[in-house]
C-alpha cells in the first residue's frame, strides 16, 4: 500500500510544482509519470484491502484487479496527451498531472467518502482542462458539466448520509461483508442515490448528458483524457458499489439504457466529436452490463473497460487532430481531407471498436460474450450491430488527405489498442476458435447493411440543453432511488 | 427531536435548491440553487451523527453521550469542495458575461465565438 500510495502523493506534488512553473512544457509531469511506473512495478500484482490511517477509522485502500488493470495503461494515456500537448504552458501539464493522480487514487479506494472527494476533484480538474482554451463556446460546455456532475455529487452525498446512518461505516469493504439487504426503506434510497450520483459522473444516458457537449468542446489531448481515462471513474464507481451492496439489476438495466440511448443518439449524429461522445456512452452500456451481472462478467467487464479506454482514447486523439487540421466538424466535410495519422487512427480505432478481429474490441466484446447469460448476450449483439452500423458513415474518412499530421500521440494510442488485443490473444487461446472469428465479421458485415438502410432515414432527436439535462437527471435519480425500494 | 428538525430543514433546503436550478433561467440564480441544495446536503449529513441528549462531539465537554463525530469531519471536506466549486464557476460566468454579454442559460447555449 505504501509503494501505491506514494505515486499518488509524488504525483499530486508534481502537478503542483508544475503549476508554479512559468515555461511551456511538462517537467515535473514527466518526473511523476516516472515515479507512478516505479510505484507501479513495488506494488503489483496487488496488495489487500488496508487501512489508510488506522485500523478503526481509516480510509480503506486497496490493490485489486480493477485498479491494477487502470494503473498499468493510465501511463500509456497521460504521455500520449502530454507529448501531443507538449507546446502549452506548465499550468495545463500541473492540471493535467494533478487530474491522472486524482484517477490513480480513485481506483485504489473502496471507501465511500474517499471516493466522493476523489470524483470531486476530478470534476473541478477536468473543468479548468475543458475551459482551458478560453473560447466562450468551450467555457459554457465545462460549466455545465460542472453544474450537472455538481448535482450528481449533491444527491450521493445524501445517499452516502443515508447508508452511512443505517451501517455506520464508509468502508465498502467492510459493507461487503456485512450481506445488506434493502428491507429498511432508508437503506434502499440511500443505496439508489449513491447509484445515480456515480450514474451522473459516467455520463450514463439520461442522468450524465453533459457528456456531448463536454468532450465536443474539450482541446484535443483533453478529450483524449476525457473518453480514455476521466470519463470511466464514475463507472470504477458504479462497478465498487455493486461489489458491496446488493444494486446489481439497478446497473444492470442503467447499463441496457444507456447502451441503447447513446447508440440512437449516434446513429443520426454529424458532428464527429459529438459522434463519438454518443458513442462512448453506448460503450459504458457494455461495462455496466457486465459489471452489475458480478460473478465471471465482472472480470470480462473489466477487460472490456480496459480495450475501451484505449480505443477511445486513440479515436478521441485522431478525431481530435483532424478537425484541428481541417477546421471543420461534421463528418462529410472531413471526408478525404485527413492528415494521414488522423486517418489511421480512426480507421484502428473504428476496426478496434466494431470488433473486427484481432483487435481489442474483438477480444474485448467476446470474453465479455461468453461470461454473461444467453439473454445479455443477445442484448450485446444487437449492441455491436449497431455500433457497425454508426461506425460505417466514418468509411470515407479513412482516405487521407495530402496534410502531413503529428503523429506521436497515435502512435503511443494505437501501440497500446495493438498490444492489449496481442496480451488478450496471447493468454486466451479460445479466441482463436474460427467460428468466432466468422461470427465477429459477419457482425460487422451485417451493421454495415444496415447502415445502408438507416443513413437514408432522415430523423431528428430532440435537442439537450442545461436545463432538460438537470430535469432529466432528477428525475432519473429520483426514479433510480424509487426502483431500489420498490423493486430490489 | 432536534434530528427531526435538522433533517426537516436540509430536505427543504435541497428541495428549495434544486427548485431554483431548474426554474430560473439566470445562470447566477442557478449557482446559488446548487449551492443551497449542496448546504442542504451538508446539513442532512450532520443530522444523520445526531444522537438523543447529545452533546458536541468535543473532548471534555461534559458528561453523556456525545454527537457522532465522523459525519461533521467529512462535512467539513464538502463543505470546501462546494466552495472551490462555486469559486471558479462564478469566474467562468463572470468570464461569459464580459464575453457574450448575457447571463441567461438559452442565450448562452446559442452562444457565437467571438
Amino acid at each position: 500500500m505504501t509503494a501505491a500510495l506514494a505515486g499518488v502523493l509524488g504525483y499530486f506534488l508534481a502537478g503542483t510544482l508544475e503549476l508554479l512553473r512559468t515555461k511551456t512544457g511538462p517537467c515535473w509531469g514527466l518526473v511523476a509519470w516516472a515515479g507512478g511506473l516505479i510505484s507501479l512495478a513495488l506494488w503489483a500484482p496487488g496488495f489487500p484491502e488496508s487501512k489508510l490511517g488506522g485500523p478503526l477509522w481509516g480510509i480503506s485502500l486497496v490493490g485489486d484487479p480493477i485498479a491494477l488493470a487502470f494503473w498499468c495503461f493510465i501511463p500509456l494515456v497521460h504521455a500520449a496527451v502530454g507529448w501531443h500537448e507538449r507546446r502549452r504552458p506548465a499550468t495545463f501539464h500541473g492540471l493535467v498531472t494533478l487530474l491522472v493522480g486524482t484517477c490513480l487514487a480513485t481506483v485504489l479506494s473502496r471507501d465511500l467518502f474517499n471516493l466522493f472527494v476523489c470524483l470531486e476533484l476530478n470534476s473541478l480538474l477536468s473543468f479548468l482542462l475543458i475551459g482551458f482554451d478560453a473560447r466562450s463556446r468551450a467555457v459554457w460546455a465545462s460549466l455545465q458539466y460542472l453544474i450537472l456532475t455538481t448535482v450528481g455529487m449533491i444527491l450521493y452525498l445524501v445517499g452516502l448520509g443515508l447508508v452511512y446512518g443505517e451501517l455506520g461505516t464508509l468502508s465498502l469493504a467492510q459493507i461487503s461483508t456485512l450481506a445488506v439487504d434493502f428491507s429498511t426503506p432508508s437503506l434502499a434510497v440511500g443505496a439508489g442515490l449513491l447509484v445515480a450520483g456515480a450514474a451522473v459522473k459516467a455520463g450514463v444516458f439520461l442522468l450524465g448528458l453533459w457528456l456531448p457537449l463536454a468532450y465536443r468542446e474539450a482541446p484535443t489531448g483533453v478529450s483524449t483524457l476525457l473518453a480514455g481515462l476521466v470519463g470511466k471513474m464514475g463507472i470504477v464507481t458504479l462497478a465498487r458499489l455493486a461489489q458491496a451492496l446488493p444494486v446489481g439489476p439497478l446497473v444492470v438495466s442503467l447499463g441496457v439504457v444507456t447502451g441503447f440511448g447513446g447508440l440512437i443518439y449516434a446513429l443520426w449524429e454529424r458532428d464527429l466529436k459529438v459522434f463519438l461522445a454518443y458513442q462512448v456512452m453506448s460503450q459504458v452500456g457494455y461495462m455496466l452490463i457486465g459489471f452489475g451481472l458480478g460473478g465471471p462478467a465482472f472480470f470480462g467487464a473489466l477487460l472490456y473497460t480496459v480495450a475501451c479506454c484505449l480505443y477511445k482514447g486513440l479515436l478521441f486523439q485522431a478525431a481530435g487532430q483532424a478537425v484541428e487540421a481541417v477546421g471543420k466538424r461534421d463528418i462529410p466535410s472531413l471526408a478525404g481531407r485527413l492528415p494521414g495519422p488522423a486517418a489511421i487512427g480512426l480507421a484502428v480505432g473504428t476496426a478496434a471498436i466494431v470488433g473486427l478481429p484481432p483487435l481489442a474490441g474483438f477480444v474485448g466484446k467476446e470474453l465479455l460474450g461468453v461470461m454473461v447469460p444467453p439473454a445479455f448476450s443477445w442484448t450485446l449483439t444487437i449492441l455491436t450491430l449497431g455500433t457497425a452500423a454508426s461506425f460505417s458513415k466514418l468509411l470515407p474518412l479513412f482516405r487521407m488527405g495530402p496534410a502531413a499530421g503529428e503523429r506521436g500521440a497515435v502512435t503511443l494510442l494505437t501501440a497500446g489498442v495493438l498490444g492489449f488485443s496481442s496480451w488478450g490473444l496471447l493468454s486466451l487461446p479460445s479466441l482463436w476458435a474460427p467460428s468466432l472469428w466468422l461470427r465477429a465479421l459477419a457482425a460487422v458485415a451485417v451493421g454495415f447493411g444496415l447502415h445502408l438502410v438507416i443513413h437514408r432515414l432522415d430523423i431528428r432527436l430532440p435537442k439537450i440543453g442545461l436545463d432538460r439535462a438537470a430535469l432529466v437527471s432528477l428525475v432519473g435519480s429520483v426514479g433510480l432511488a424509487l426502483a431500489t425500494v420498490l423493486w430490489l | 427531536m432536534e434530528g427531526q428538525v435538522a433533517l426537516l430543514l436540509a430536505v427543504s433546503l435541497l428541495v428549495l435548491g434544486l427548485g431554483t436550478l431548474l426554474s430560473r433561467r439566470n445562470v447566477i440564480w442557478k449557482l446559488l440553487g446548487l449551492n443551497v441544495a449542496s448546504g442542504g446536503a451538508a446539513l442532512f449529513l450532520v443530522a444523520v451523527g445526531h444522537r438523543p441528549q447529545a452533546v458536541p462531539p468535543i473532548l471534555g465537554w461534559g458528561p453523556g453521550p456525545a454527537a457522532d463525530p465522523l459525519p461533521q469531519a467529512l462535512i467539513l471536506t464538502a463543505i470546501v469542495i462546494h466552495f472551490a466549486t462555486l469559486a471558479l464557476s462564478l469566474v467562468y460566468v463572470i468570464f461569459l458575461t464580459e464575453h457574450l454579454h448575457t447571463q441567461d442559460v438559452p442565450k448562452l447555449e446559442r452562444g457565437e465565438d467571438e
